[in-house]
């Protein structure tokens, strides 16, 4: 029965990512993803034919896998089963089982590609034996590194010290590994210590708040993944405190402490203390960033920019469909109107701030086109006047 | 009359859960809204609010209808959920700003009289905190000094003394008081009807969707035949319960 269970919630799980999937994975994503992979395959091919062997190669070869080699583990359970499913837990090894084989495959896609990008290096002044070696290690680590990472979370040991560890153990071994493939076998060993100690320390019964808090925490991981691409309603800890941006917030004074300006202030109030938008930006525009330093292609740099702003453009919208479905606004004396107004001024000024960090970008690379990074922030404008407007009508659509 | 409600019907779909309703609130009055749980009184206090459209009645606040000049009419209400509504990304003195921001009331007022309900409340030195990080009475207070600041005509308050401590309670009922004693009126949907009892001037009893009766507690003793009744007795006379019948 217990795995019947499991199976429910992992149709319920595969169905939720096919749904996000849709809007993740749309055609706009799919040409930018296609285009940008291309051009990645095809400047690392070309790298490879003028490398040389060096130490280097096998520091980021080992780097890269090492860091992809942690895999997710997802029991999807819920709050509920911290109280009806109590009785139940020494019938539970089915579905804790079948938690183990879904967890491995959900988060093989990573180490796969991570793994595919470090053989192309590792062709450089490596022999077969020792590529292979590697790969076996790599598998050997993963397996393992999925063990102690259960036996972990179940257990009073500190998670970040744990994922340090792995990371740090699996870099060093993968590294040695490439010297002798001998390494292969005081690495296994090293493992299965580790996997012992882990399980030692493990609670010999399910420590349910624990594993039920650490299966939220990545289903709210997963959501603000999501939330990159498209609104999600239900994320937890939506907000932070950020006491020492409060000098930067706009404080109105005088008259414009009044309803017209009353939205504006609660923007960017919302902005800045967002949980994950502002450093999702952040994160995406030093991302784009590098890519368009490591290819250095002019017109793949414009794609890059057009695509990345119009990505953070799509993020943004969430405040505005936050704010305008809460209660206040429908019970306050103030007309609804205000709300898209504010929404109107804010997000111009934090496109026209976005488009300008893309354009010093896009200037560092190819100064000798600055004539081009007009055309930022003229698309960020745009494009966030044409989605802010199916933002309204869905809302108005909703409100009627 | 602050507030005329006549033969309103009205509900969330086109099936009605609440039917030709009719009552007013004069100007200093203190009314419960009573009913048991589904009776009908979030649904009539969220049509008061204008966040429902009657199938039929109509609603006036201070003379205006929802209709005419929704802002005007919003103007002179104040909401107290039964549970507490808050901005998750504001601070304590964000909401109180806010606030004032939707109803016109300018920085220095706000700061007076936010002054003196944060004291009352004992709140003062929490104003640059979240309030989602408060325990539920610590929330509904945020709740009640942002109503309480905006000084409207009628305060429409949703189960007052849930999660409040008994100086919350008390704090709050002193201010329900001097409110009504400066002109200001009150409805206020409770279970509590040792406390309503107390301060309310009348009653609007509602079940089923409908209103069973409406009075003081004198007049509802002397309707009902109950001497000396309290109303906890009239009221389960009225709606069927145990006690009266036995």
């Amino acid at each position: 029965m217990s795995d019947q269970l499991f199976r429910g919630r992992m149709n319920e799980d595969i169905a939720r990512r096919s749904y996000y999937g849709k809007f993740i994975f749309n055609s706009h994503f799919l040409i930018f993803l296609t285009i940008t992979a291309g051009f990645f395959l095809y400047s690392l091919l070309s790298l490879l034919e003028t490398l040389e062997p060096s130490a280097w190669l096998d520091v980021i070869a080992a780097f890269l896998v090492s860091t992809l080699l942690i895999p997710t583990y997802r029991t999807l359970l819920k709050e509920a089963d911290g109280i009806f499913l109590l009785p139940y837990e020494a019938k539970f090894g089915k579905y804790l089982s079948a938690a183990d084989r879904y967890s491995l495959t959900l988060g093989i896609i990573k180490p796969l590609v991570g793994g595919a990008i470090a053989v192309f290096l590792l062709t450089v002044g490596h022999s077969l034996a020792e590529i292979v070696s590697f790969i076996a290690g790599a598998i050997i680590f993963y397996i393992l590194n999925f063990h102690i990472k259960k036996a972990v979370i179940n257990s009073s040991l500190s998670n970040p010290v744990m994922l340090a560890s792995l990371i740090g153990v699996s870099f060093i071994f993968l590294l040695l590994i490439l010297q002798s493939p001998l390494w292969l076998l005081p690495a296994s060993l090293v493992y299965c210590g580790g996997l012992v100690y882990a399980r030692h320390r493990s609670h010999p019964r399910l420590d349910w708040n624990a594993m039920i808090d650490y299966e939220t925490s990545k289903l709210n991981s997963y959501y603000r993944n999501v939330a990159l691409f498209t609104n999600v309603s239900h994320i937890d800890k939506q907000f932070k405190r950020r006491k020492y941006l409060d000098p930067f917030l706009w404080q109105p004074k005088g008259r414009a402490f009044s309803k017209e300006k009353m939205y504006e202030y609660l923007f960017y109030r919302t902005f800045a203390r967002s949980h994950d938008l502002p450093m999702i930006i952040l994160r995406l525009i030093l991302l784009f960033g590098i890519v368009m330093v490591w290819i250095g292609n002019l017109y793949l740099s414009i794609i890059i920019v057009l695509f990345g702003i119009y990505i953070i453009v799509l993020q943004m919208s969430q405040i505005y469909t936050a704010q305008a479905y809460l209660l206040w606004p429908k019970v306050w004396p103030v007309d609804r109107g205000f709300i898209q107004r504010s929404y109107v001024v804010y997000s111009h000024k934090l496109v026209l701030a976005i488009s300008i960090l893309f354009s010093l970008i896009f200037l560092g690379i190819h100064y000798e086109y600055f004539f081009l990074i007009a055309l930022f922030p003229l698309w960020g404008y745009i494009i966030n006047r044409s989605l802010s407007r199916t933002v309204y009508k869905k809302e108005k659509e909703l409100s009627d | 009359m602050v507030l005329q409600i006549n033969q309103l019907t009205g509900g969330y779909s086109k099936t009605p859960v609440i039917q030709d309703i009719s009552f007013n609130i004069e100007e200093g009055e203190i009314v419960g809204l009573i009913g048991l749980n589904g009776a009908g009184k979030s649904t009539t206090i969220k049509h008061i609010l204008g966040l429902l459209r009657p199938h039929s009645g109509e609603i006036k606040v201070g003379g205006l209808t929802a209709e005419t000049d929704i802002e005007a009419y919003r103007r002179q209400l104040a909401y107290i959920p039964e549970s507490p509504v808050l901005y998750e990304e504001l601070t304590l003195r964000e909401h109180i700003q806010m606030t004032a921001m939707a109803y016109g009331i300018d920085e220095g007022t706000a700061l007076e009289r936010s002054g003196r309900l944060l004291e009352i409340f004992r709140l003062e030195t929490k104003v640059d905190m979240f309030p989602t990080h408060f325990s539920k009475g610590m929330k509904q207070k945020v709740m009640l000094i942002c109503a309480f600041l905006s000084h409207p005509n009628l305060y429409i308050i949703d189960e007052p003394f849930l999660g409040l401590d008994p100086l919350g309670i008390e704090s709050l009922i002193n201010l329900m008081v001097e409110e009504k004693h400066k002109g200001r009126s009150i409805l206020m949907s409770t279970h509590i009807l040792a406390t309503a009892e107390r301060y309310c001037d009348r009653f609007a009893i509602i079940d089923e969707g409908r209103l069973i009766a409406l009075g003081s507690l004198e007049s509802l003793r002397l309707e009902f035949n109950m001497p000396g009744a309290t109303l906890d007795e009239v009221y389960l006379r009225i709606t069927g319960g145990g006690i009266a019948d036995v």
